[in-house]
């Protein structure tokens, strides 16, 4: 008993110290020792070992769980209360609701391009993106048809996983070489375009400072970012200066926060759902000062603004590797089917494994992507029309300024123009119905026209009612003077 | 009413830790790493157990309640930035079997650490003190997202 007092000295041979020997042999033939042993242990240990034993029960006896569990507790009243309010509703409602344009569809027959066939009558076209007349290109037609026969229809497979093609590497060479970037990244429909492209980048806890004017992908590109959203208003360079200093006074105020937190500023090139211009010269210079990242959305810019149809970056004379990303949908100036994001190499080349539409979509159709790549030789080749677009463009915005009622909205340059009213009515289904009149009586003279249609509940700031005009460069100077022409009638014989 | 929130998004950089080969391979480096101190010539047994688990605790510290983030790229549009090891172990899930064995192991390493110390004060205070610091504590339900003195919380 001698050895356990003193603190043990290893391999000293004299004490027959239970070290030495296994603790099931102590265990075995001193039990009754190594109980004395413990008699010998401080108070304190075991007062301390006492609570880890408590602790470990605890352990062990818990059920998992998890934080901020939503549980809707419910009274006995009350959950009868709530059968009692419910009202089944019929499968199929006794009287439609639906608009009446959806009852009495209007048919359209052919392609949409210069001109539509609807009901059987011939319209000019004023109501779809073809900016460039690309829809029903023959030259194009005939390159589509020859890579089907060659590819087939469909690619069978996401780009990384053996749905890659050598027309869609060929496309990414192209544009990157078109738009003077170091790196294009095809995707396979337009919408998911920018919409992946966003969270690729921008995470939780990261600010984004937003257009309210951006159109509906971008929107749900920022929903799906999880991150902080500044809303600026529609084009106004100083709100957005006001949240930019908002957000570095933030900054300054808690310097380890601000220095895991990205930036970004993200607007587009023309406003699809505006019709003017993002002035770019001005968010270059918040950029640099306010140190955000620039995303555009060039979707409606490209083949549009710049003297080559390079979009935004070319209108204002802004070197395009300033800008951090573009990104485009190819459904409306390339009028295929797909986008595509370009920048410099590793910006892109991070969308390769983090774009969600990249990732895990089918691959672009082949003859889409030979589609595309043939409509760039045509912008190649015939750069005098750019100019010509917008010369036409501006001429329709001369001809549609002082209509009765309504309101011309939009840049001068820009293909897209917004009609809207001059008075506002009671509520917007009015609004709607009033435009919805001049659409009709347009439609009756030969002009077809549409008006702007949102999904109303998911549009984060809805746009005011309009008409939607848009310009292509088929149409002729007689031409677009006679549709305007019928747009004023209409509008005294609406408003008159 | 209790709901059930299904988890679909995989975080690898947590999920290795649920295997048991996992766990038999933590208990086998322990062992290994007690081995290699135990054979320092001039280091007393109650010494070596001492910094057994000092060092396990530390490095139980350092790996799940210190460092933030994963190594890779998670599709949870950076949800486990901000959070240490430990606190995306099953998704936050608490007293999870997983949760549950990682915090038996330094409490039956300071048991086993205060028996081959011979229960002696001095080593108690080491052992004790960064049992309950870098170990115990930090793994309560209660200290879930909690930073104290706002250190490490970006």
């Amino acid at each position: 008993m001698a050895g356990v007092e003193h603190c043990p000295t290893e391999g000293s041979p004299g004490s027959p110290y239970y070290f030495q020997l296994s603790y099931f042999t102590i265990y075995l033939t001193k039990g009754i020792e190594i109980l004395e042993y413990y008699t010998k242990v401080p108070f304190y240990h075991v007062l301390f070992e006492a609570v880890l034993v408590i602790w470990i029960y605890r352990l062990i006896t818990s059920k998992t769980f998890r934080f901020r569990e939503q549980k809707i507790e419910l009274t006995e009243k009350e959950e009868e209360e709530l059968i009692e309010e419910w009202q089944p509703e019929p499968l199929v409602p006794a009287t439609p609701t639906y608009d009446l344009d959806v009852i009495t569809p209007k048919v359209v027959e052919g392609k949409p391009g210069h001109t539509l066939k609807i009901d059987d009558m011939e319209c000019l076209n004023f109501a779809t993106f073809n900016f460039l007349g690309f829809v029903g290109n023959d030259k194009i037609e005939d390159t589509a048809i020859k890579s089907l026969h060659r590819y087939g229809v469909g690619s069978c497979g996401p780009r990384g996983f053996y749905g890659t093609i050598d027309v869609h590497l060929e496309l990414e060479e192209r544009l990157a070489k078109y738009t003077r970037t170091e790196e294009a990244i095809l995707y396979s429909y337009g919408f998911s375009t920018i919409a992946s492209a966003i969270p690729a980048y921008s995470k939780r806890g990261d600010v984004v400072f937003c257009d309210k004017g951006v159109s509906f992908a971008i929107q749900k590109g920022l929903v799906a970012s999880r991150s902080r959203v500044m809303w600026f208003e529609h084009n106004d360079m100083e709100d957005l200066e006001r949240l930019l200093l908002e957000q570095k006074e933030k900054d300054e105020k808690n310097p380890k926060k601000a220095s895991v937190t990205r930036r970004f500023l993200i607007v587009e090139g023309i406003y699809v759902n505006y019709g003017d211009i993002a002035p770019l010269p001005k968010l270059m210079e918040l950029k640099y000062k306010y140190k955000v990242r620039i995303f555009i959305d060039e979707s409606a810019s490209f083949g549009v603004l710049g003297h080559t149809g390079r979009g935004l970056t070319e209108h204002f004379n802004v070197p395009i590797k300033e800008v951090d990303l573009v990104s485009v949908s190819m459904e409306n100036s390339l009028a295929t089917i797909g986008g595509f994001c370009c920048g410099t190499t590793f910006v892109v080349d991070h969308q390769r494994i983090s774009g969600a539409g990249y990732c895990f979509s089918a691959s672009l159709p082949p003859m889409l992507a030979s589609a595309a790549i043939e409509a760039l030789n045509i912008m190649e080749q015939k750069p005098d029309m750019f100019d010509d677009l917008r010369e036409k463009a501006k001429l329709l915005h001369a001809e549609l300024d002082g209509l009765q009622g309504l309101v011309c909205e939009g840049s001068e340059e820009s293909p897209i123009k917004h009609l809207r009213l001059l008075e506002q009515l009671e509520t917007i289904d009015d609004e709607e119905d009033k435009l919805k009149e001049i659409v009709a009586i347009a439609l009756r003279n030969g002009v077809a026209l549409t008006i702007a249609r949102y999904l109303k509940d998911d549009e984060k700031f809805l746009p005011p009612p309009s008409i939607r005009v848009t310009v292509n460069v088929q149409l002729t100077k007689e031409e677009i003077k006679r549709g305007a022409q019928v747009i004023r009638q209409a509008a005294e014989q609406v408003f008159g | 009413m209790k709901t059930e929130r299904g988890v679909s998004i995989d975080n690898p950089n947590e999920s290795w830790l649920e295997s048991k080969g996992t766990w038999f391979t933590y208990v086998l480096l322990i062992t290994l790493g007690h081995l290699v101190i135990l054979s320092v010539p001039f280091l007393k047994t109650s010494t070596a157990w001492t910094l057994t688990n000092m060092f396990h605790n530390m490095s139980m510290f350092i790996f799940l309640h210190y460092l933030k983030g994963t190594p890779f790229q998670t599709a949870d549009q950076g949800k486990s930035r901000r959070l240490t090891h430990w606190e995306q172990l099953n998704n936050g899930e608490q007293f999870t079997g997983t949760r549950k064995f990682f915090t038996l192991v330094p409490i039956f390493l300071f048991m086993l650490t205060s028996f081959y110390t011979n229960y002696d004060g001095i080593h108690f205070v080491f052992n004790a003190l960064s049992l309950l610091g870098l170990s115990l504590v930090p793994k309560f339900p209660q200290m879930y997202k909690v930073r104290l003195f706002g250190l490490n919380k970006y």
